[in-house]
């Protein structure tokens, strides 16, 4: 289901960023480190805890990075029952939150594999933009700025929007992306500064910030 | 829009809200995962053991094949499905045999290691220590070697040339303490006890290639006396004696190495010589022996103050009948015969005049007291009185039912 590449993710460069780590970072690493050791126990509050805890994030992340409002849902929704078929497996050590991202992020390039669409479009062409539109059993709704910056991000190529997402969402290094997308730094910063370039422009033709 | 934090702060703002309906729903589905992996295997049967001790390229590629299918479920995991043929149980019945050990513990960013030797009873109890410690472990103090039976300690300040030798009943206690992180006899029933408390997560990895040690990943978990440390332990395969034991500390989120400890010698005698330090130090170390059981004074049933008015007085008359070993074993580090010689015998106590009451001394954190007193001595044929307030009684070191001087201003 996903690939290689949570492991290397989740495990070592995420961890990289904790190093300066705020106290309020802190506490919720702390919080984690128990919720999974009551998780890896069967305690249904600790999922439950963890689901309340990081849904609107990784939907966030699934739908900037898919454009998709369904195939955001059922992502986060497969993240969320694979991670709770792992407490045998699911170690300690590790960030929960970047375990969760990583799992998120393979399981959109995995479906973006699978359809085998990766077409770069203008704003008024994105493909994405009638499944934003909100239906009565939607399980999330999204704000104006949020629909905006999805369709700005369906218009850029999925590395670019994959950098950014990111840098922007994750506070990723830019040697922490590279290793996940197997390049140079210099190329993830290319990819970025192009990606900020055409998503300012994107946005400024939608709204004012 | 101008500028890279722009659009973070527009990432910021872009929010959403879910449905409650949708959102318990899809919670349900979640929660029933959850009830449905609880029925396959248990949690103890699992493995999960960090890249960091996977050092050897057999074991890589021994887990390499199991990350194939580990890759399936898309977490760095070591998912061993077939229960493991080792048992923590094992090693305890090896540790059993153990009569001596060499031990050497090396510290993240130390080039000296400290280490030990150590003598086990016929009941398995450590009977001798010899630790040496280099000056690292103690700037201020130098190098110490440090050695242990029969309830006496021997220390060696090599830089300050002092062997101090001291009783200490209580000395055991501790360093069973001590060693339960570096005598793997004792770390291993320690982790087999707290695995039975559910205070650590013991997962066991048996690579098939057998030229590789079992290793034994150990997470102490919240709850337990250090929540933040890993030991990862090396079992050779056919004596199922420990090997190796990496030490990890929890530093912002991630396991940090802090040292390892090797063992070495299993099982070789360990020369005598080595447990006591009397014959190994310079001619010209400066001795302080409170292990003597002559030392000082037993308290009987005086109170605190009575037994220290009581050493002075007995150091007095001691001087006084010139019986100058015996005033030196009235201080609490001894002092040689000669010295107390040299440093009373150019006067002639005469009498004491008055002694106590003894005053509680603010300076000492342990009880201890000060006693005043007035002695009539002769020097240079002339007779007078000499009032003394400066003279401190305390109780030898962990041997509260003897008491000396432990100063003379």
């Amino acid at each position: 289901m996903f690939t290689p590449v949570a492991s290397a993710l989740s495990e070592k460069n995420f961890r990289k960023s904790y190093i300066k780590m705020p106290l309020s970072v802190c506490n919720r690493v702390m919080e984690d480190k128990l919720l999974i050791w009551k998780f890896k126990r069967g305690s249904r509050e600790a999922l439950r805890r963890i689901y309340d805890k990081y849904h609107g994030g990784l939907l966030k992340l699934a739908v900037v990075l898919t454009g998709n409002m369904d195939k955001a849902e059922d992502i986060v929704q497969e993240v969320f029952i694979h991670f709770a078929q792992s407490a045998n497996r699911f170690g300690l050590y590790g960030s929960l939150k970047s375990y969760l991202i990583t799992s998120t992020l393979n399981c959109v390039r995995n479906q973006r594999r699978n359809n085998q669409r990766h077409r770069l479009q203008s704003l008024d062409k994105a493909e994405h933009v009638p499944s934003l539109a909100r239906r009565p059993d939607q399980w999330a709704v999204l704000s104006e700025h949020l629909e905006c910056l999805s369709r700005a991000m369906a218009c850029l190529p999925y590395e670019q929007r994959e950098v950014i997402t990111l840098r922007m969402e994750a506070n990723m290094t830019f040697r922490q992306i590279a290793g996940l997308q197997k390049t140079s730094i210099s190329t993830i910063q290319g990819r970025y500064r192009y990606g900020i370039e055409k998503l300012r422009s994107l946005l400024n033709s939608e709204v004012t910030v | 829009m101008k500028s890279a934090e722009d659009i973070r702060r527009y990432f910021q703002k872009s929010t959403l809200s879910t449905n409650r309906e949708r959102h318990e729903a899809i919670f349900e589905k979640i929660q029933s995962a959850q009830d449905q992996s609880k029925t396959r295997t248990p949690a103890s049967c699992r493995l999960n053991l960090r890249s960091s001790i996977m050092k050897s390229r057999i074991t890589k590629l021994a887990a390499a094949a199991v990350i194939i299918i580990a890759v399936a479920l898309s977490i760095n995991m070591w998912d061993k499905s077939i229960p493991s043929a080792y048992a923590i149980e094992q090693t305890i019945e090896a540790n059993n045999s153990v009569r001596y050990l060499h031990i050497k513990n090396f510290t993240a960013g130390k080039d000296e290691p400290r280490e030990g030797w150590l003598e086990f009873d016929e009941n398995g109890q450590v009977a001798k220590v010899r630790a040496h410690m280099p000056e690292w472990a103690s700037p201020e103090e130098g190098p110490r070697v440090i050695v242990w039976k029969d309830d006496i300690t021997q220390v060696w300040l090599k830089r300050k040339n002092v062997l101090g030798i001291m009783k200490d009943k209580m000395a055991k206690g501790q360093i069973t303490a001590f060693l339960q992180n570096y005598d793997p006899r004792l770390a291993v029933q320690h982790i087999y006890e707290l695995k039975s408390q559910g205070k650590v997560e013991v997962e066991i990895d048996e690579p098939s290639d057998e030229t590789e040690p079992i290793k034994m990943a150990v997470t102490y978990l919240p709850g337990s006396s250090t929540p933040e440390k890993r030991k990862v332990l090396f079992i050779d395969r056919t004596t199922k004696l420990v090997n190796t034991i990496e030490l990890y500390q929890l530093k912002n989120d991630e396991y940090e190495y802090e040292g390892v400890v090797k063992l070495y010698d299993y099982n070789q005698p360990i020369d005598a010589q080595m447990f006591d330090l009397r014959d190994e130090v310079p001619s010209d170390v400066k001795l302080f022996d409170q292990a003597a059981d002559d030392v000082g004074l037993a308290q009987g049933q005086l109170s605190d103050q009575e037994i220290a008015v009581e050493v002075v007085r007995q150091f007095f008359e001691a001087l006084i009948a010139e019986d100058y070993a015996r005033a030196g074993k009235l201080f609490i580090l001894t002092i040689p015969t000669s010295e107390i010689q040299k440093q009373f015998g150019r006067v002639k106590i005469l009498s004491v005049v008055s002694i106590g009451p003894a005053i509680p001394n603010p300076e000492l954190e342990t009880k201890g007291f000060a006693v005043p007193c007035t002695i009539e001595l002769e020097e240079n044929g002339q007779r007078k009185t000499v009032k003394l307030e400066g003279i401190k009684v305390q109780h030898l070191h962990n041997q509260p039912e003897r008491w000396a001087i432990s100063s003379m201003d």
